[in-house]
Parts: structure tokens; sequence; C-alpha cells
């Protein structure tokens, strides 16, 4: 009995670093963290799309989750990584990768550890926002992964970029 | 056990199937392009086939229906009843309303006209009783002889030497079955002698065992005596029963049990002194099966013939397999570039030459992996021909229609999402375009109207004409009801190909007359939407009182393309090999400034940089080279860093994140492992059109 409580109360979050900030994300729908690089830049994608890369013969499209949450580009350093998710979409599961600056570590929580969204300051849009936990005196920002890069959001975002007409300069 | 539900659903399709063919075959005869006695097998079979298995689901009103066409097809078939065109007429009317059932047993949206039913019987009912026969057909009451075997056996003088006992082996005949007939014949030489056997046997077997069985029986005389086994005439309808495979004379004998192998094989061996005589005059001069078996089974052999080609239709594979099928083959298509990419390194001129080969056997199979998926447009053409045939009936309007390259193949899941859309085109060709008789003769038009489907292939591309010679568009009338109902101001000024557009936007309808066939202002628009679907471009041409066509042009689609790879700065590039006429050094210094076309040989040639076009941050290399495409009329330069060769272009078609894209139809893995765009030529065209008129 104890066992099912303990598996249906706590929850796995894979925890990372967007610069400062700390954030989580439920393992179910992460699949896998690769090594950032060997990117594709895709023509005419608005910024946060940072483009595609062969993951063994599936073409994946990557998304600057820095971008995608308000704040200024990703810096490459040496421990920028690559989130791969699933994302569910239209029935099916979409493969998806976010790069972070770095991953820490799998938490596993507890529900009741983990605090309501405060309603301002964390300079997210609250349907990002699972809930907020304190882990050893640091907040850590528990994502909706789904929401955070929903396909639907993410394909008319770059559907209503209009690519700058008249780039005067010439070759 | 196979779900119940899935059962029927199969029933439902082959159902589907069996009445595509009774449609298509009857309005072939209607059209003169057959005669009756090509299709009648066929289409009874249809009907035969949809009515056996209706009943084995419990579907009556359908069996009941379906009963009464199969008998008078019945009629026909044995010449009893004349196919004339008022019958061709009937039973395509009775066609429409099995199908209606069908559609009904899956969607209970489908209204099934029961009047039109009862009407369609009462009509089926003229023709079955007309001749009205007092009696039953007559049962002819089958000779003694004809469920029976008739083996002859003459007993060789050594039969008693050898130990053998004739008597034993009639009263082993007469355990696996019932002797009929003991005929005895004997002549006794003047030299008699009593250790020899001078016996000739003549018996009738009644027996359900096969020949092998009696031939066994006489297994250790056959050396010393004739022994010849006919077999019952009977034996014709096992022929009816065997298992439909290709194959030869004896073969279908043997499995009919008419014939055994070891008599098989002496004839064959027989052909081969006789090489004028066939098997089945050699199996009846030898006495193994009488002639009307071998007729019998000459029959059944053509009838076989005619079956594999209707086979060959009905073949069911799931698209699921098929597409795992593909995808494999895409992933053997990369890893083998791969593999080639590191081989050519290796500066082994065998081990390239060997793997050569697997390229092209690779080729192989992934063209004929993909042309599994491809079916002939002519389908989709033969259910336009009914509609045609229905529409220009109910409108009064006399139309010949002319289907041109209906052997065109086109992906299987194009096809099917086409048909609403061509469906559509044609309706308004018929109910808009051409007019009616008198306005035709008053207009020194042919009485008849006609109407053009015209399938065939261009620059890597299928395309779709629907040609009428009606009244054409009229531009200004177009222009006016636009403006009437807003599209347009009346100050826009547009090109005629602009306002022929204007036809496919929502709600746009000029027929000053609602039929029910066309004029709600539904219908273009969804054509052109459907179209763009399938990615491809419907174009219009018309003429004021000659007619109009529509054009369609579709990609050819598909997981793999041959392409032609090209680099921008870091960016890889893939084009559609089918689409380039050539490439070029780009020379600076023959361009007028700040313009974006060429003098390509005297022919201006308009062009469009791709690192500008595609805001690529790389500065532009110091040689250049521009690739000339051909999409449909027009043709186009691209100018672009490196030209790195042919490929094959497993397309991967992008993430649903890029649904909207300018002129990148899909992505594909190159043999180095990059990734690469797959450009889409006209939409990459249409693009820079539009980046530029911004300007």
């Amino acid at each position: 009995m104890n066992h099912t409580d303990l598996e249906v109360n706590r929850q796995q979050y894979l925890t990372f670093l967007l610069r400062d900030e700390c954030f989580g994300i439920s393992i179910d729908t992460v699949r896998e963290i690769i090594e950032y690089g060997q990117l594709t830049t895709v023509p005419l994608m608005p910024d946060f799309v940072k483009g595609v890369i062969n993951l063994r013969g599936d073409i994946v499209p990557v998304i600057d989750l820095s971008i995608r949450l308000g704040r200024n580009a990703l810096e490459l350093k040496n421990r920028t990584c690559i989130i791969i998710l699933e994302i569910p979409f239209e029935g099916q599961r979409v493969v998806i990768g976010a790069a972070v600056d770095s991953v820490n570590e799998v938490l596993e929580i507890g529900k009741e550890q983990v605090e309501p969204p405060p309603s301002f300051g964390a300079r997210l849009k609250a349907q990002f926002i699972q809930g907020v936990v304190n882990v050893e005196q640091s907040f850590v920002v528990l994502l909706h992964g789904d929401k955070v890069l929903s396909i639907e959001e993410l394909a008319s975002l770059i559907e209503n970029v209009k690519p700058e007409k008249g780039r005067g300069e010439n070759v | 056990m196979m779900d119940m539900a899935q059962a029927e659903q199969i029933f439902i399709e082959e159902a589907q199937d069996l009445l595509q063919v009774m449609e298509t075959c009857l309005l072939d005869i209607e059209g003169g392009d057959a005669t009756p006695a090509d299709h009648i097998a066929a289409i009874f079979r249809a009907a035969h086939t949809i009515k056996g298995s209706a009943g084995l689901f419990g579907f009556n009103t359908v069996v009941g229906f379906t009963h009464s066409v199969e008998s008078v097809l019945d009629k026909v078939r044995d010449n009893k009843l004349q196919m004339d065109a008022v019958l061709v007429g009937l039973l395509l009317d009775c066609q429409q309303h099995m199908a209606q059932m069908i559609a009904a047993l899956s969607d209970p949206g489908q209204v099934v006209n029961a009047a039109q039913g009862t009407f369609l019987l009462e009509q089926l009912g003229t023709y079955l009783q007309a001749p009205k026969d007092p009696t039953p057909a007559p049962v002819t009451v089958p000779p003694a002889a004809a469920d029976a075997w008739r083996i002859d056996v003459a007993y060789g003088l050594d039969v008693f030497r050898d130990g053998m006992d004739p008597v034993s082996q009639l009263s082993y005949l007469s355990t696996i079955g019932t002797l009929e007939e003991v005929g005895l014949q004997y002549q006794f030489p003047a030299d008699f002698d009593p250790e020899s056997c001078y016996l000739h046997l003549q018996l009738q077997l009644k027996t359900s065992a096969g020949k092998q069985k009696i031939e066994d029986v006489f297994e250790f005389i056959q050396e010393s005596s004739q022994v010849q086994i006919q077999p019952p005439l009977t034996v014709v309808e096992q022929l009816e029963h065997t298992p439909l495979q290709p194959e030869k004379l004896g073969q279908l004998l043997v499995d009919a049990g008419a014939v055994t192998p070891r008599e098989l094989e002496q004839v064959l061996e027989l052909q081969k002194q006789q090489t004028h005589s066939s098997v089945g005059e050699l199996l009846v001069q030898q006495g193994a099966v009488p002639t009307a078996v071998v007729e019998a089974a000459v029959n059944r052999q053509a009838h076989q013939e005619h079956k594999r080609a209707s086979d060959f239709q009905v073949l069911k594979v799931e698209a699921r397999k098929l597409d795992h099928l593909i995808k494999l083959i895409g992933e053997m298509v990369t890893a083998g570039s791969a593999n080639e990419v590191l081989i050519s390194q290796t500066n082994n001129e065998q081990l390239q030459e060997a793997f050569s080969s697997i390229t092209h056997l690779i080729e192989q199979i992934r063209d004929g992996a993909l042309s599994l998926r491809m079916v002939q447009i002519g389908e989709s053409f033969s259910r336009l021909k009914r509609i045609v045939r229905d529409v220009s009936r109910e409108l009064g309007k006399d139309v010949e229609l002319d289907v041109v390259g209906a052997e065109t193949e086109l992906d299987k899941s194009m096809v099917e999402k086409l048909s609403d859309p061509l469906m559509h085109i044609v309706r308004n060709a018929l109910d808009h375009g051409i007019e009616p008789v008198d306005i035709r003769t008053y207009r020194g038009k042919p009485a008849q109207g006609r109407l053009k489907l015209a399938a065939y292939h261009e620059a890597g591309a299928v395309v779709i004409e629907i040609q009428d010679d009606g009244a054409g568009l009229d531009a200004s009338r177009i222009r006016a009801k636009a403006e009437e109902k807003g599209l347009i101001s009346s100050e826009q000024a547009l090109s005629q190909e602009d306002i022929y557009r204007l036809i496919f936007e929502p709600g746009f309808s000029t027929a000053a007359q609602v039929t029910n066939l066309s004029g709600r202002g539904v219908g273009m628009d969804v054509v052109k939407r459907n179209i763009e679907e399938l990615r491809g471009q419907i174009l219009i041409d018309s003429e004021l009182g000659k007619g109009t066509r529509f054009r369609i042009r579709l990609p050819l689609t598909l997981a793999i393309i041959d392409g032609f790879e090209v680099t921008v700065g870091d960016t890889h590039l893939v084009l559609p090999v089918n689409m380039i006429q050539e490439c070029l050094e780009f020379e600076h210094a023959e361009l007028v400034e700040d313009r974006n076309y060429l003098n390509l040989r005297g022919d201006v040639l308009p062009f469009v940089r791709l690192r500008q076009l595609f805001q690529l941050p790389q500065p532009p290399a110091s040689r250049e080279n521009i690739v000339v495409v051909q999409y449909g009329r027009s043709r186009a330069g691209l100018v672009v860093d490196t030209l790195n060769g042919e490929l094959q272009a497993v397309i991967k078609p992008l993430a649903p994140i890029f649904r909207s894209t300018h002129g990148i139809s899909g992505s594909t893995i190159l043999g180095s492992g990059d990734v690469g765009f797959i450009l889409d030529i006209p939409q990459l065209i249409e693009y820079a059109c539009s980046t530029e008129s911004a300007r």
C-alpha cells in the first residue's frame, strides 16, 4: 500500500539551468539528453528555432528554451545540451528538442512539496508553470512541458513571423 | 478468430471494389468500348460474390436485391437474354442502388431509396418472367457411367507367373468403392498356356477415391499389363474447384485427380517425341482421360487466365505494411549513401565497384517499392465517366467524354484525395461549361459537347487536365459578381488570370440559376483547398465561347526522390533532379546592375539568390553557380554556392511545427549525416515573387 501511495504522490523531475534560473520538467515527457551540436539551421525561422538535428535518422527540431521562456538567447558553453522530449500532438507524440544551459539531476518530489505558482514575479506565463518547489534553499520552477513546447503554439508562432521583406543590401 | 466488425469492413471494401468493376464493365459496354460477351462473366461474378458474402453476414436486403440482378445476368450469360442499351441502363441503376445499400451498412447517414429499389426489382422481374419457362430447366440426367470410373485392364500374359491375382485386385477395389459393372473379355489363342493370363476386364467403379489410389491397385502389373483408368465425367466439377493458380493443363488434371503424376510424366516423355501433339491430345490418346475432361480442363485454364487478370486488381495489402516497407527502404537508401561516402574515401576500387552494384540494386528496390503505392489514375477517371453519364442525362445534354492517359500513375493516397475535387470540376464543366444543345447549335458548335480528361507527367509532376468546349469563363461577369460580393473593389486592377482565380474564392458563384448539381457556391474553393493540401496547384485557361481548361499540377510526392544537392553557405539544399535543366557558372560580369535576370543564350532568365532569399548569414562565396530549373512552362535560375551532384533523397516530412515554410517541402538526411532541405521550386519562386513585389 505504502509503495503505491509513494508512486501516486511522488513524481520525478529533471532539473536544468537557464542562466542562473533552475527549472524542472516531469521526466514522463523526457526521452533523452544529448550534447549540443550538429545543428542545421532552417532558413527563415524565428530566433527561438535553433535548427534541426539528425537524431539517429529522425530529423528533430530544436528550440532555444531560454528565448521561448522570454529570456535572452542561450550562450553556447561546453555544458549546453539538448533535452529531447515527446510532446503529444493530434493523437501522436512529436519529438522535439529543447536547448538548455545544463542539466542538473533527477529529483523525486512529493506532491505536498509543490507550491502553487506565484501570481507574479516568475517572469513567465502562468500557464507554463506547474508549481514551485524549494530544494536546498533555492527555488525550482516546475514547467508544464506540453504547454511550454505546445506544437500548435510553436507552429502558429512560426507562421506569424513575417520574414522581413526588402532586405536592401545587395550581394 | 477475426473480429466480426473487421470482417464486415473487409466485406464492404471488397463489395465496393466489385461494384466498381461492375460499373466500369457496364460503362464500357454502354460506350461501345466492349461487347457484353467480353464483360458479362466479370459482371456476373461481381454480383455473385457480393450476394454470397452478403449472405454470410446476413445482410438480407442486399442478398435479395442482388439475387434478382444476378438472375438477370445469368440469363445474359447463358445467351437467353440480349444485353441491350435499356438493360445496361437498368443494370447501372441497380449497381448504384447496390452501392447505396453497401454504403448504408457502414454509414448510417447514407439513405437508401427503398422506392427506387422496389422499382428496380419490378424492372428486373420483367426480364426474368418474359419467356416464362413453365418448368425449371430440365436437369440432365447423367448417364449411369457419368459418375463412375472406367477401368480397362488388359492383363499381360505373365501376370499369374509374377504372382499377381486379378481377383484380389477386384476385391480390393470393392473396398474403396462400389463396382458397378465388371465386363469380362477373353480370347484364348491356339497355343493356350494354362499359366498365362488372357484376362481383359472392363470395370465401372463408383468411388470417392482419387485416381492415384486406383492406380496403386494395379501398381505391380503396370509393367506387364495395359491399364487405362478414365475418370468419371464428374471430374469436370472437380476441375472447377481446383485452386486458382497459373497452371499447366497437365498439372490442372493431376490436381483434379483425373490424371496421376505417373501418367502425366509418361505423356510428357511421349511429347518429346511427338512434339506436334498437345499434352491433352496425348492423354486422350493414351486413354488416361476422356476427351470431355480435357476440354473442361482447357476451358478451366482459359478461365484462370481471365481470373488472374481480375485477381490482379484486388490484391490487397494493408497500407500500414507498405508504409513500413517504404520507411525501411528509405533507411536503407540513407545508410547506402553513408556507406558510399565512406567507401569513396578508401580508394579501394574493388570495394567501390562491389558497392556500386549494391547501389544499383537499392535503386531498383526503391523504385519497385514506391511503385507499389502507385495506382493508375484510370480508376478515378472511370468514376468520373459515371458522373458524366448521369449528370449529362439529368441535364439533357449530350456530352462525349474523352479520356487520355488513364494509365498515368499517381500515389494512391493522392488519388483518393483527388476524387472529390475532380468530381466538382467535372460537374461544373457539365453544368455551367457545356451549353444546352439549342444554344450550341445556335452558336454553330457541334450539338454534342466534349469533355476531355487527360493525365500526363511533366517535369517531376503529374498534370491532370479537365477541358470542355463549352461557354468559357466570362471575365467581366466574374468581375462584376466579385465586386457585388465585395471580394474585390472596382478600382482593383486584375489580370485575366487573376479574375479567373476569383472563382476559387469561398462563396463565389456566378450561375444565375442554382441547380441541384452545382451553383451553390461551395465547391470551387474546396477544390482549390484540396489541391493545395496535396501541395498541388490549379490553373485555369479559358476562352469565352470556346471552352475552359483546368490544369491540376501535383508533385509526384512520394517518399524518395532523385535529387540534386547544392549548398549555400552551410545549408544543404536538394532539388528534384527532373526539374533541373542545366547548371552553369554564375558570371557577375554579365549582370545588368541591380536586375535579377540574365541573358541565357539570348533568352531572359530571371534568377533568385537563395542566400538572400533565405537570409543566410554567411558572406557570399567567391564562386557561385546557377541552377536553371523548369517548372511548368516557366524557367528560373537559382544562385547557389556549390553543386554537389545527384543523390537519392528520402523525404522526411518536416516536423509539425514547421507547417508553414517558404519553398521547403521536406528534409532529408544526406550521406554525410547532415540534414538537407528539399526545395519546392514552384512555391519557392512564388515566395521570391512576393518578397520582390513587397519591396
